[in-house]
């Protein structure tokens, strides 16, 4: 459960991300879309046991200047990563945050149920499980700024292996590193995939310079033709 | 002897090597296992520290030693294993100077990995990895096999499995729970417990995840249900976090202090897991050495609840009677046979779902039929039921190959539905209750038939236990039926079972079920008995009907008693149910919808559109579609049949309400949610159809059939489910092959089916790769097959990459193609 003081603001955002999820765009939802998506959130709410584990790293960028500007390697212990895009996002830090959530299984059960017996409820309860998920990411990612802000550090946008050029293939490091799977039941398939399905792992970069861009994230993304796109 | 010790004596185990690992150097990301090989001086030296404070039990350093996990091509997990087991031999050598008996455990944790169906991890394979380590162990010299931080009854399931199965050492199983009680995947204690005690573990407890203080509680809950020593290793504390490190606070003598109050709680079994040091061990052996019983521990006391469970859920017989939901059985029901013969899931599915939300505990199932593989069929319908519901399952079958493999891919302590009083059938079955565990229901029927007398049915129950002792069952893992017997041939069949029914509560003090509803055979009206029936036989020590929950007779029966004999507490369940209902009306609406032996024959079998019953809406069957209203499509429907074919009913106002709908989506005026519930009535409105087309005997349009199926290694399934409703709706013959699908797979149906249409769904760039593999399989092995392609990772580029024929970006473009494949564009 994650309703508090402002369980209101907080259910508010999230039927909006649902609905951007779902393609709506800028188009209204029509009652029945508007009243199901209700009940899922309430059933989430019931549902889903939430839980994030993070465990924070040194982080050491290498530029490879003969590949040109942005270019180089980030190693976190022994995990060695080449991504552009992920080296821009880490750029000024000195300690990077590797973390993983998951809404539990339950949640994933509950989304097989529907797709057995009513297709138009799973499709709004998988949308607002994603939505659901992003939102206690936020929450908890405040609660961590506020206490590496004690510490003198500024958080990075989080950033998760699939993105951009970031690899999918260094989930099963970042899983390990993280120890996902003993604390918080959080594994992934051969192909890489979460399991349980509603699940996120991340990076999150740690910076003694605010860079001021938390906000940062779809609208960062390069693809910007996207139907499902935030600005 | 560890084994004669055991229950009897308090033992100590030892404390985390993860930490004293770190502190020699181990990096983040390394594999300790290695150490067992590289640094064995320092890992000797690690167990030996243990023995020195007083372990009894010290565990080699194989927690990520199986073939899933371990995963380095310097060493071969025979040489780890090996080693590991040797290592702690060599340290019982050097560190054991008091001349006490010490055994070497050999560690075996979780694969890291989630079991299918809900991971990709079969159980099979995860038998297999744990079988490796297994023999290995035992191979090296290892005393006892030790199970530990599982989170997951699948998992562990497979590991105990594979201990037992391939050595001859005892068996320990531990697991995390929370500190409410449950697993990551969801089970609590009753059901963790009930499951492994089946399974026939040694010893079985807690590990990990807690401090020992937040154990007390958990512990409590695991000696209510145990029969069996229980384990207690807590960490050092709860983890805390400084600076994103993990860390536990909990000092050697607090640790030790809370250890005490745990072995007086009556852990048997003692010592420590993450955060724990040789000090905090030398601590609580100091100091449970100073209290009175030692070196005696509480024995456990055997406990005679009767449970059965699932990864999730325990149900326990005895007390508030519970409800076996009898649907999932092809006996009597023609669309259930078809389902079955056509391999359509989604339809035994509803029935199990269907039953959980009218109130069942417990689904049986049947799926029996001369013309199927049973056994494949069994072990599939229990997979996939139990990834939509956490009910326990009984498994009905007479097939004992297709019992075995079921009971053994079950997560969780089934039922067993059944043996009986012949010799011959208790040999065949008693076996495999032993080996997996369960709870077996036991007909009082034997080699000379059913005895009419309720004495003859008891003795036969007598029978059942004693031969069920002679295999270690104990007699709370069986239940009794005294089978109900119709009462239009024998007039005293209801009086004899009550009778039998009574006699064998007292007598034996076991719990019992019955087939309800055979009490009726053969007379009109046949709920109107049953409830009535049903009542008696629960006033007379029914401890579970096998009844229809879908028959609101039944259920009014059983809420009633419920409520009437204290079950249901301030009548809470029975105001749920029936708040705002007015009494005559309630009863009758409820038997116009469910009870199809006084009403339409058949009625019953509707599956959603069930309620609609009545009451017109004025809305016609098109706008009912599009704007996707299931109950008065159902209604209109019906009404349409009444003045027009349901072929013209199709083609007039079906077809072009979802092509209005699928064009809308297509401009972006329609979202995806309408697109499926407007799907989702017209799906409602085909039943009301079609089974109007069945009575008046017309044929079906001849369908075009569409193999559908996410690529192998994908299990995100959504995308692939949408295109499946919207295909059916267009009248094509969807063959849903699921997730996860291999190319032979796909390919093997392509041709047995003769098909011309597959789809296939990926999610990312990780298994696109499979689906290239399919295509070219296809294109080899059956080139008249087209192939569709569509995922969130696909655009036309992609897909013209790997050979697709069609890429479609959304759903409604997949049904376009396919009825430009087939011609009908």
């Amino acid at each position: 459960m994650m309703m508090d003081d402002s369980g209101y603001m907080k259910s508010e955002r999230i039927k909006r991300e649902t609905l951007r999820y779902l393609g709506y765009g800028k188009h209204e939802a029509d009652a029945e879309t508007l009243r199901m998506l209700r009940e899922s959130l309430l059933e989430l709410e019931r549902t889903a046991k939430e839980r994030m584990v993070y465990r924070v790293f040194d982080l050491c960028l290498e530029e490879d200047v003969g590949k040109g500007m942005g270019a180089g390697y980030i190693r976190i212990g022994n995990m060695r990563i080449e991504s552009r895009s992920l080296f821009k996002n880490l750029k000024g830090c000195e300690k990077v945050i590797l973390l993983g959530a998951t809404l539990g299984i339950e949640v994933d059960i509950l989304m097989k149920r529907y797709s057995c017996t009513d297709m138009a409820r799973a499709v709004i309860l998988q949308a607002c499980a994603a939505a659901y998920l992003e939102e206690y990411l936020d929450g908890r990612q405040k609660e961590i700024a506020a206490e590496e802000a004690r510490e003198g550090y500024y958080l990075r946008p989080r950033f998760s292996p699939g993105y951009g050029d970031f690899s999918i293939l260094h989930q099963r490091e970042i899983l390990a590193m993280a120890d996902t799977a003993r604390r918080i039941g959080l594994s992934m398939t051969e192909g890489s995939m979460l399991t349980p399905t509603k699940s996120v792992t991340a990076l999150i970069g740690l910076g003694r310079e605010e860079t001021g861009c938390h906000a940062e994230g779809c609208e960062a993304c390069e693809k910007t033709d996207c139907a499902y796109r935030r600005d | 002897m560890l084994l004669e010790r055991l229950g009897k004596e308090l033992l100590f185990f030892d404390g985390g090597t993860g930490t004293l690992l770190q502190e020699r150097g181990l990096k983040p990301g390394e594999l300790p296992e290695v150490w067992n090989l590289e640094r064995a001086g320092e890992m000797v030296e690690i167990h030996r520290l243990y023995y020195e404070a007083g372990s009894d039990i010290v565990l080699s350093n194989t927690f990520g030693a199986n073939a899933l996990k371990f995963r380095d091509s310097t060493y071969s997990l025979k040489d780890i294993v090996t080693a590991a087991v040797t290592n702690v031999k060599e340290a019982a050598k050097l560190g054991v100077c008091d001349g006490r008996e010490t055994y070497a455990g050999l560690d075996i944790g979780p694969t890291g990995k989630l079991l299918a169906p809900m991971g990709d991890l079969s159980f099979e394979a995860a038998y297999a990895a744990f079988k490796e380590a297994a023999v290995y162990g035992e191979e090296a010299g290892a005393d006892l096999i030790h199970i530990e931080t599982m989170s997951d009854t699948y998992e562990v399931k497979a590991a105990v499995l594979a201990a037992k199965e391939n050595t001859r050492l005892p068996v320990f199983a531990t697991m995390i729970f929370d500190e409410r009680g449950k697993l990551l995947t969801g089970g609590d204690v009753p059901s963790v417990v009930a499951m492994l005690e089946g399974l026939r573990v040694d010893a079985l407890g807690i590990n990990c995840g807690m401090g020992p203080e937040q154990m007390l509680p958990i512990l409590e809950e695991i000696l209510k249900v145990a029969s069996v020593p229980v384990i207690v290793k807590p960490n050092a504390g709860l983890p805390k976090q400084r600076d994103g490190e993990v860390y536990y606070d909990v000092r050697p003598e607090e640790f030790a202090e809370v250890m005490v109050r745990i072995t007086e709680k009556g852990a048997c079994l003692v010592g420590g897991c993450c955060g724990t040091t040789p000090e905090h061990i030398r601590e609580m052996v100091r100091k449970v050495k100073e209290t009175k019983n030692f070196p005696a521990c509480i024995p456990p006391e055997r406990k005679g609840q009767t449970i059965v469970s699932s990864y999730g859920k325990a149900v326990f017989l005895g007390k508030r009677p519970a409800i076996i939901g009898e649907r999932i059985n092809p006996t009597g029901k023609k669309k259930f046979k078809q389902a079955l013969k056509n391999h359509d899931l989604d339809y035994i599915l509803k029935e199990g779902i269907s039953q959980q939300d009218n109130g069942a505990h417990i689904l049986d199932v049947n799926v029996g039929l001369p013309d199927i593989d049973e056994k494949a069929m069994m072990v599939e319908v229990v997979k996939e039921l139990q990834s939509v519901s956490s009910l326990p399952l009984q498994i009905d079958t007479v097939d004992a190959s297709a019992l075995e493999a079921a009971m053994r891919i079950y997560n969780g302590k089934p039922m067993v539905n059944s043996v009986n009083g012949k010799q011959e059938e208790m040999d065949k079955v008693f076996p495999l209750i032993k080996k997996y565990g369960g709870v077996v229901v036991g007909l009082t029927l034997d080699e000379e038939g059913i005895p009419d007398t309720a004495e003859g049915r008891v003795r036969i129950a007598g029978k059942i236990i004693d031969e069920a002792a002679k295999y270690g069952i104990d007699k709370k893992d069986i239940v009794i039926d005294v089978l109900a017997m119709t009462i239009s041939s024998d007039p005293d069949g209801a009086k004899t079972t009550l009778a039998a029914l009574r006699q064998v509560r007292e007598r034996y003090g076991v719990c019992t079920v019955l087939g309800v509803s055979n009490i009726s055979f053969g007379l009109p009206c046949r709920p109107v008995i049953n409830a009535n029936f049903y009542t008696m036989a629960m006033q007379n020590g029914l401890s579970a009907g096998i009844i229809n929950p879908l028959s609101e007779d039944m259920m009014s029966a059983y809420y009633s008693y419920c409520a009437l004999m204290g079950y249901d507490e301030n009548c809470e369940e029975y105001i749920r149910r029936y708040s705002g209902r007015t009494a005559p009306g309630a009863a009758q609406r409820g038997a116009a919808r469910s009870d199809a032996a006084c009403g339409v024959p058949g009625a019953g079998d509707g599956a959603a559109g069930g309620r609609a019953a009545e009451g017109g809406t004025g809305l016609t069957l098109r706008t009912a579609i599009v704007k996707g209203l299931k109950e008065e499509a159902h209604h209109a429907a019906r009404e349409m049949t009444k003045e027009k074919e349901p072929l013209a009913i199709i083609n007039e106002e079906m077809i072009p309400a979802l092509d209005e709908v699928g064009k809308g989506f297509e401009k972006g005026t329609v979202f995806l949610p309408q697109l499926l519930m407007s799907a989702d009535a017209a799906k409602i409105a085909f039943a009301v159809l079609k089974s109007e087309l069945a009575e008046t005997g017309a044929d079906e349009q001849k369908k075009e059939k569409v193999i559908l199926a996410t690529v192998k290694g994908d299990i995100h399934d959504i995308g692939k489910n949408i295109v499946k409703v919207l295909l059916e709706n267009y009248s094509f013959d969807v063959i849903d092959l699921g997730k996860d699908v291999a190319p032979e797979t796909v390919l093997e149906t392509a041709l047995k089916e003769d098909v011309r249409l597959v789809g296939l769904s990926a999610l990312m760039t990780t298994t696109v790769g499979s689906m290239e593999d399919t295509i070219k399989l296809l294109r080899k092995e059956k080139p008249d097959c087209k192939v569709m392609v569509g995922g969130a990772v696909l655009n036309q580029e992609y897909a013209d990459m790997i050979g697709a024929d069609f890429y479609g970006k959304d759903a409604m473009q997949s049904v376009y193609y396919a009825k430009e494949v087939f011609g009908e564009v």
